[in-house]
């Protein structure tokens, strides 16, 4: 089952639809997004005409990129609070060290690159391979990472080169690029962790790493790798921050760790590590921006925007936990031994 | 005879180089700088954007008008109320004469404060509302009159559309009595035909340019007539006013504060949105000059302003081009303010740009 839930949505091996299993997750997230959606047609219809749409997909695509990342590390039964530093720290290194030129921006980006590539790397032998424990070193390294945003910007925003602008803020198809980006990620992402023997392993890993190093997996090395890529994406949502807001503040990431969380848990990846659901995460990313958008276009006071927010993500972790309790004895033996067996 | 009269010239040339030397000195000492010599603190609950920056940059330029600041310090509490609860104890503890104090966590810095002030310190908190007394919690609060703010953008509204329209606002966080109090002076001057269309009182933006693009386009889908938008932090509005293109809108009115990367976006784009005019008032750097100079008069036996609370004039003015047309300065950074009394260049290098 948790294979075929896996590869169902992106539909490119799934030979026999019958014999296709949803994941609780995956129908939990996609009914509640289908019902939100219903309601926002009817109480806000602004919130999901096009033009609506279109203004709010972009964040919604940076929340399911930032979202991924953390997946990855909580597959592996980590934690990462190093998000917003990652995130910042791509978005002033971005905007400052092209200083609004063109011809800069692609060096910049590659420097955005490998300052994730490091940080990932010290998370990773940290957690990895140090042991420390994921919240203590990441909130480390995100203080490291803030200070190399200080180093960088002072605290001051700056405007992004319109090349960015455009490759972030524009539209290809009608769709807007932050989109076809997010998309792409995703595929890349459940291709990987799906369909590839590393990316089977890295499940494995997560779901029982004594049980994998047992079966002579590189078990740290796979951990280490995942606050590398956790890191990568982070660095890719940064970059694209910079395009779609035009003056964006050094502290943009901030604002991105819960709901970071929020999706991965909505999603049904266990905190405890295991398997992963890309698809799912993505969604959930949707909801939880409909959600905004549906609060805001509704014009409730802001405390009840919050209220609601709340309630959505308490109701829909409700849900999925109380389908979970009911079945979670058989489903839990049956689950176990089926990831043993993907390895 | 002759030696008496070169000794009654030279001594008069003496009185008169003497007097001319103290009226210079006069001159160039500000009244509000005394004679007491003293040392001067400022203190920052937040100091990491560019606002930040000129404002802190400004209040150093103030402070060093006056000689007898032999000593001053800058403390950042970089956002984090405990950090600057314990920057306002460890001054006073030094024995700093005067502080003047950005208290940006509110209250919650009062009873620091409070204990500062009965140690001897003079302390000045301004711009946020501390809560507590004058004379009995801290020396003098020199606060900014956003009402007067609130009153400006609707005296231009009303001159600019007199028979009434939507009327989007836009503030910062929830519930901030910045954005209260600019509400009550615009409601002080509009009335019924002016139709507030965003969530009482204000639409909650963070002053985050992020958010302030997803509000501004929520409200655009929501609302097909948005005839003026009002914002007490311009240069956040600057990544979300291209949203009307996506709806095929003209950006509409705007009455907001000041910032260069705000009014070279108006420079760009006002010919292509024909009913995008401008009003900015000054955003307000110079509320900490006002600051230092009551503190050091305070500290050094000057004499005080006669302002208790800083007024931001009006700056710029796309329709009447007065007091300014919207000026913008392309060879500088975005993130300056050129309604600051800072100098251009001071500005460029305080944001480190």
């Amino acid at each position: 089952m948790a294979q075929q839930a896996g590869l169902t949505p992106d539909g490119s091996f799934a030979l026999d639809w019958r014999a296709i299993k949803f994941s609780r997750g995956f129908v939990t997230v996609v009914l509640s997004t289908l019902v939100l959606l219903i309601v926002c047609s009817v109480f806000a219809p602004s919130a999901v005409s096009v033009g609506g749409l279109s203004g709010s997909l972009p964040f919604a695509a940076i929340i399911a990129i930032v979202g991924l990342g953390q997946m990855l590390v909580v597959q592996q039964g980590g934690f990462d609070l190093s998000l917003a530093g990652g995130v910042s720290l791509a978005v002033v290194i971005t905007t400052h060290l092209s200083g609004g030129d063109d011809a800069q921006l692609f060096a910049s980006i590659l420097i955005a690159v490998g300052c994730a590539v490091v940080a990932g790397v010290v998370n990773g032998i940290l957690v990895g391979v140090l042991r420390l424990n994921a919240i203590i070193a990441t909130i480390g390294v995100n203080a490291l990472m803030y200070g190399a945003v200080f180093a960088v910007a002072g605290g001051v925003p700056r405007s992004t080169t319109p090349l960015m602008a455009e490759i972030a803020g524009g539209k290809t198809l009608g769709l807007p690029n932050s989109v076809l980006f997010a998309v792409g990620v995703t595929l890349l992402v459940s291709f990987v962790l799906k369909l590839t023997v590393m990316g089977r392993r890295f499940e494995a890993i997560g779901a029982n790493p004594q049980a994998a190093h047992a079966a002579g997996l590189p078990v740290r090395r796979y951990q280490a790798t995942a606050y590398v890529c956790a890191q990568l994406l982070y660095c890719l949502a940064g970059v694209l921050i910079s395009g779609i807001t035009r003056e964006p503040t050094a502290f943009q990431g901030d604002s991105l760790l819960l709901p970071s969380v929020a999706v991965v848990v909505l999603a049904g990846t266990s905190l405890l590590g295991g398997r992963g659901f890309p698809i799912s995460t993505v969604i959930a990313a949707v909801f939880l921006n409909q959600l905004s958008q549906f609060a805001l276009a509704v014009g409730v006071p802001f405390s009840a925007q919050t209220i609601i927010q709340a309630l959505a993500l308490v109701f829909g972790i409700g849900v999925y936990s109380v389908r979970w309790r009911r079945t979670a004895i058989p489903r839990e033996k049956l689950s176990n031994s089926e990831e043993t067996n993907n390895v | 005879m002759s030696k008496t009269l070169t000794l009654s010239l030279s001594l008069a040339a003496m009185t008169l180089t003497t007097a001319l030397t103290a009226t210079t000195a006069l001159a160039e000492t500000p009244s509000w700088c005394g004679p007491k010599e003293a040392s001067l603190a400022l203190l920052d609950g937040f100091g990491g954007n560019s606002w930040r920056l000129v404002t802190t940059a400004s209040g150093a330029e103030e402070a060093a008008k006056c000689p007898s600041i032999t000593q001053y310090e800058y403390a950042d509490g970089q956002g984090n109320t405990q950090k600057a609860i314990s920057d306002i104890n460890s001054m006073a503890a030094r024995g700093i004469t005067a502080m003047v104090v950005f208290g940006d966590a509110g209250p919650a810095v009062l009873p620091a404060l409070t204990n500062a002030h009965k140690a001897g310190t003079i302390v000045v908190p301004y711009r946020v509302n501390v809560g507590g007394e004058e004379g009995v919690n801290y020396a003098k609060f020199i606060g900014s009159s956003f009402v007067e703010d609130g009153k400006s953008w609707g005296n231009w509204i009303k001159a600019n559309l007199p028979d009434g329209g939507n009327v989007l606002f836009l503030s910062g966080p929830a519930g901030n009595s910045q954005g209260l109090d600019e509400l009550a002076g615009m409601k002080e001057v509009l009335d019924d035909k002016y139709v507030f269309i965003n969530p009482e009182p204000f639409a909650v933006t963070n002053w985050d340019p992020s958010l302030t693009q997803q509000v501004l386009s929520a409200e655009i889908a929501k609302n097909d007539k948005i005839d003026v938008i009002v914002s007490d932090f311009g240069p956040s509005l600057v990544g979300a006013l291209p949203v009307f293109a996506e709806f095929k809108r003209s950006i509409p009115m705007l009455a907001t504060s000041d910032g260069n990367s705000l009014s070279c976006f108006w420079e760009q784009n006002h010919a292509a949105n024909p009913d995008f005019k401008l009003f900015t008032v000054a955003t307000g750097n110079d509320n900490v000059r006002l600051a230092v100079q009551w503190a050091v008069a305070l500290a050094t036996d000057g004499v005080p302003p006669t302002d208790n609370i800083f007024k931001a004039p009006v700056y710029e003015d796309s329709v009447s081009g007065s007091p300014n047309p919207v000026t913008c300065r392309a060879d500088l950074p975005g993130s300056i303010y050129l309604s600051a009394e800072l100098a251009d260049d001071a500005q460029a290098k305080a944001v480190g740009q």
